[in-house]
């Protein structure tokens, strides 16, 4: 999130005021709606954190493509949650592009992001 | 468990972690060192003490934990420091602290001292170590071997024998040269062109430069850009502190030693260290 926000403040108005970048928690019991928005602002108060139920979440994964996220049940006070980390990139036509795995850079997202949103601007 | 500091992408905790290899490394270097000043005269003992010994705290300090963990993998602006304090501080400190009898064996006509005379040449250890520098600072070789365990241990080996290698024409008595004060103020200014320049390279980048200090666990509650800028000022202005420092040293002794005033200890030239050559 640092690095997406970090790339944003480096790209042109005309670009990133049609970009929105939601976030979607797997671990609703944790990240209650104030903690998200919390945490969100320490990025970019633009950002959007959506949340809902176990069931809803894990629709939303596999709509998505993407393995459901799985709560390590060895502990019970300090659990961790195993979930994908992918950015996934929709453009302005509804269409899913491109799945940034962890690791992609800010260069990159300066680079993507101008053009992700001139293709979603040029199709029908 | 982890032998040596290395990025391992998990968020940082204030949990004291053990890093056997850091200790096997510093028991070796601290024994080496022993070994150098053993049989010493009082006075070069103490000297070998402070000097050394300060050096080899600053270099476990440097590369253990939190300092070392937190320059592998989080912080680019500790790694910077870990640098400085590495290739700068400790190489010099460690050098000036052997007693002459040491130097002694390193001027005799043997091949290996031959060999290390060649090697210890100012137009060798100068460019040598700016190779170094360059290298261990490369993107691509950071990122590459700061996520692995022996690749981040390479790069502290390199800024410590680089180090070594930098400071010996101006604080080692062995091999004697005729560079004199001017010679040494050259090549010290020579030596720090790299650092600098990585340095200015490192406060005027507008995107992060290492992928693993980027994509690494945030911490401390400053962007990736403004820690970067942080070490881009520490090997700035902290590696121009020190190369300054070093050449106002050689400057005002040479400078008192033309009025006649007796040079004193100076790095280099110390009376009870000098060794002819053969």
């Amino acid at each position: 999130m640092a690095n997406l926000a970090a790339a944003l403040d480096r790209l042109p108005l005309e670009v990133t005021r049609d970009v929105r970048v939601v976030f979607v928690t797997t671990d609703p019991a944790r990240d209650t709606p104030v903690r998200i928005r919390e945490w969100l602002d320490a990025y970019d108060p633009r950002f959007i954190g959506l949340t809902g139920t176990d069931e809803e979440l894990t629709s939303a994964q596999v709509a998505a493509g993407l393995v459901p996220a799985a709560r390590d049940s060895s502990s019970t006070a300090e659990y961790a949650v195993g979930h994908a980390a992918q950015v996934l990139s929709y453009t302005a036509d509804n269409l899913g592009r491109v799945h940034y795995p962890f690791g992609t850079r800010q260069t990159d997202w300066t680079h993507d992001i101008p053009l992700l949103h001139a293709v979603g601007r040029a199709a029908p | 468990m982890s032998w040596w500091c290395s990025a391992t992408g998990q968020a940082w905790e204030w949990t004291w972690r053990a890093y056997p290899g850091v200790w096997l490394f510093m028991l070796a270097l601290a024994g080496g060192y022993l070994w150098a000043v053993q049989g010493s005269r009082p006075v070069e003992a103490r000297r070998g003490a402070l000097l050394g010994g300060s050096a080899l705290l600053l270099i476990w300090v440097l590369l253990d934990w939190p300092v070392g963990a937190l320059g592998a993998g989080y912080l680019v602006s500790v790694h910077a420091l870990q640098f400085l304090g590495l290739a700068f501080v400790a190489p010099p400190l460690l050098l000036a602290g052997i007693p002459a009898r040491r130097w002694a064996a390193l001027a005799g006509s043997t091949r290996a001292a031959a060999g290390f005379r060649i090697v210890a040449h100012p137009l060798v250890a100068g460019p040598a170590f700016n190779l170094i520098v360059l290298t261990t600072h490369l993107p691509s070789v950071v990122d590459d071997l700061m996520v692995r365990e022996l690749g981040a241990f390479l790069i502290d080996l390199a800024w410590v024998a680089g180090g070594l290698l930098f400071w010996w024409p101006i604080v080692a008595p062995v091999p004697a040269r005729a560079a004199g004060p001017l010679g040494k103020i050259a090549y010290l200014f020579a030596g720090s062109l790299i650092h600098t320049a990585l340095g200015i390279w490192l406060l005027l980048s507008r995107a992060p430069v290492y992928a693993v200090y980027e994509l690494a666990p945030p911490i401390g509650g400053r962007s990736v850009l403004v820690d970067q800028g942080i070490a881009g000022g520490v090997m700035e202005l902290g590696g121009g502190v020190i190369i300054i420092g070093a050449i106002a040293v050689l400057f005002f002794r040479w400078a008192g030693a033309e009025d006649g005033t007796p040079a004193g200890a100076v790095p280099g030239t110390l009376p009870a260290a000098r060794v002819r050559e053969p």
